[in-house]
């Protein structure tokens, strides 16, 4: 979709600019900053990250497998010491451990990949590189009948840059 | 540096952070970006120092190439020490990748401040620690090629790991630690990559960094789940430090061999862990901050900081090896005794002795804060942990086999020219990646650095107006020269 890009020199004007905006009924917002911010978070009213699903579902499957593992290859390939228990589960905590952080952190990136959308071929529309460096942006999907009402928003609100890309 | 105009009333300040100005000498976020990618660029110094790294390395590959054509009887094993340098050395490195997790998870989670400026420093010396220790076991077996029999495997063989072996608990721990760790520097990485990506002008570099950076783009989506992530990657990394380390000392005290078999192995070895670690990171990190010149990035209060962590850890240490000797003596078990005895004033008291000043002595100097605040007093003291604590590895291992219950179990140990080859092998292949590392990579995390910087406001209220327009006038005052004075005070 077709829209406009604002770079900001300032933080409180891109939040008062993505304020507006929200007042004005764009939803489709994308606020940029070089570092993470809650002052953007507060205004973008983000619903809580699921990463958190990811990370308990892997941490429990690979707790799980880290002690079937270890029980089912000593049930598998007995060792018989006398009177001691074949599948011992105080030492095979440490591959529930071990291999619970392993799939946990495994799981944990995936959602990070997978809820932002990375890797992402093409960066092109709606980016500039200034927002890795020092400037905050603000891109607003948009029809073309709505553009220039976007623009002078983004203008009046201080965007030292505004830009229309397809 | 020339000094600016500056609109505002010039006054000292020291280059000291404060509640309200975490880097007084930094301005802006193009300042960050500015100095920390000046650092990637290759100097003399550093291909010399690369090409000395390189050359070690070499060496310890020549030493191993020997080995395996000979045998491990090369490596100076005599019964009854059948364990040496290498699994010392392995000890020693894993010891070593513990502070970065320290730093940059731990720390994290308890919003230390002084952790900003070091941590990405610290977590690559990890990786790069444990991918060395990782060598170390496989380069002690007679017959290496057959290392992954560790690692459980369906297999045509039919056979499967000894899980209640403490060898096979290593094998999970360290390849854990080894995944999570580089797994954590990596996500820290990617926004960092990308401000490399946009300021690259050679396109074949530029190319690479937008592979690696993943198209990372800093939306707001994209932090949103990124802090989510980081925060949860921290909170497992943090038992899975305590953990690595406990996993380790049981490889000894598993055994009835006396001096190992003891329950206070798994709090020691990570104490002990962690205080190497600390020792190695003031050993990268105060040559970078001088020769980067990046000094009002890791101000005096940081080094500070670390070294009060470094105190503490090494009185938690030296209060172990204290507590060692105690349970021996309330034990009534003479062999205890006799091997305590022996390592103190004995066989093995020249290392031992070695031991106990660097590790217990030589830190209580850090009680004087003028020694704290002096980066080349830590690096000194520096390279007498690094030392020390390689021999309380040393002495862990080798007089323990040295002396065991029967006087026909008592012997000696020298290591030869292959066990010392591939221990400076070892530090020429951690630094070679190291030195990669600094040049390719940016050395501080430029992310988390602009986090602490105020950011520009248009509308700005009185606290941040204050912030700002502190770190304006320092910037324009500063003369390059941050440690000199009292305290660093800028000129």
């Amino acid at each position: 979709m077709p829209g406009i890009i604002g770079a900001f020199t300032e933080l409180d004007s891109t939040v008062h600019a993505i304020e507006a905006l929200r007042r004005g009924h764009f939803d489709d917002i994308t606020a940029y900053s070089p570092t993470p911010r809650h002052e953007l978070d507060h205004v973008m009213e983000h619903p809580p990250s699921k990463v958190r699903i990811f990370t308990l579902i892997g941490g429990l499957c690979g707790a799980t497998f880290g002690y079937w593992i270890a029980v089912w290859a000593s049930e598998y390939w007995p060792l018989v010491v006398g009177n001691k228990p074949i599948a011992s589960w105080v030492p095979y905590t440490i591959f529930g451990f071990e291999v619970m952080v392993l799939i946990g952190s495994l799981s944990t990136v995936f959602a990070l990949f997978a809820l932002s959308r990375v890797p992402r071929l093409t960066m092109t529309v709606g980016y500039d590189p200034r927002f890795s460096g020092g400037h905050f942006g603000v891109w607003v999907a948009t029809t073309p009948d709505r553009s220039k009402e976007v623009a002078d928003l983004l203008r009046q609100h201080g965007a030292v840059e505004v830009r229309h890309e397809a | 540096m020339a000094t600016t105009a500056s609109p505002y009333p010039v006054r000292e300040r020291p280059n000291i952070p404060s509640a309200t100005v975490r880097l007084p000498a930094v301005a802006d976020y193009e300042q960050v970006d500015r100095e920390i990618i000046a650092t990637l660029r290759p100097t003399l110094g550093w291909f010399a120092c690369l090409a000395i790294a390189i050359l070690c390395l070499l060496l310890g590959i020549s030493a191993w190439m020997y080995q395996i054509y000979s045998g491990l009887g090369v490596a100076g094993y005599h019964p009854p020490v059948m364990w040496g340098v290498y699994i010392i050395t392995f000890v020693f490195w894993v010891g070593i990748g513990h502070a970065g997790t320290l730093i940059s998870a731990i720390l994290y989670l308890f919003r230390a401040g002084f952790r900003t400026s070091i941590y990405r420093c610290a977590e690559a010396m990890t990786v790069f620690a444990v991918m060395t220790a990782g060598l170390f076991p496989i380069l002690h077996l007679g017959r290496p090629w057959k290392f992954f029999w560790l690692i459980p495997y369906p297999n045509w063989r039919l056979i499967w790991p000894q899980f209640k072996s403490p060898l096979v608990w290593d094998v999970f721990a360290i390849l854990t630690y080894l995944t999570v760790s580089s797994t954590f520097l990596y996500i820290g990485l990617i926004p960092d990559i990308a401000v490399l990506r946009d300021r690259e002008t050679n396109p074949v570099r530029k190319r690479i960094f937008s592979m690696m950076s993943l198209g990372w783009r800093n939306s707001d989506k994209e932090w949103r789940h990124f802090t989510r992530a980081y925060l949860f990657l921290a909170a497992f990394s943090t038992p899975l430090v305590l953990s690595v380390h406990s996993v380790v000392s049981f490889d000894f005290a598993m055994a009835l061999t006396p001096g190992w078999h003891a329950t206070i192995f798994p709090p020691y070895f990570v104490a002990g862990a962690i205080f190497s670690g600390i020792g190695m990171v003031f050993t990268i990190i105060i040559p970078i901050r001088k020769f980067f010149k990046l000094q009002h990035y890791v101000t005096l209060n940081d080094l500070d900081a670390a070294a009060k962590m470094c105190l503490f850890t090494s009185m938690v240490v030296g209060l172990a090896y204290l507590t060692e000797f105690q349970i021996a003596w309330v034990s009534g078990n003479q062999y205890e005794q006799e091997y305590f005895w022996n390592r103190v004033f004995g066989q093995w008291a020249w290392a031992a002795w070695i031991m106990l000043i660097c590790n217990m002595v030589l830190p209580l100097s850090l009680f004087s804060q003028r020694l704290r605040r002096n980066p080349s007093w830590l690096f000194i003291l520096s390279l007498f942990i690094n030392l020390g604590m390689w021999f309380e590895r040393f002495v862990i291992v080798v007089p323990s086999l040295s002396h065991e219950f029967e006087p026909w179990q008592w012997g000696s140990y020298a290591p030869t020219w292959v066990d010392y080859s591939i221990l400076l092998g070892s530090f020429g292949w951690f630094f070679m990646w190291f030195l990669l590392f600094i040049k390719q990579l940016p050395v501080m995390a430029i992310s988390e650095l602009k986090e602490v910087l105020p950011p520009r406001m248009r509308f700005a209220h009185a606290g941040a107006d204050e912030h700002s327009r502190d770190a304006g006038v320092v910037q324009a005052q500063v003369t390059g020269d941050y440690d000199s004075g009292e305290a660093g005070r800028t000129k």
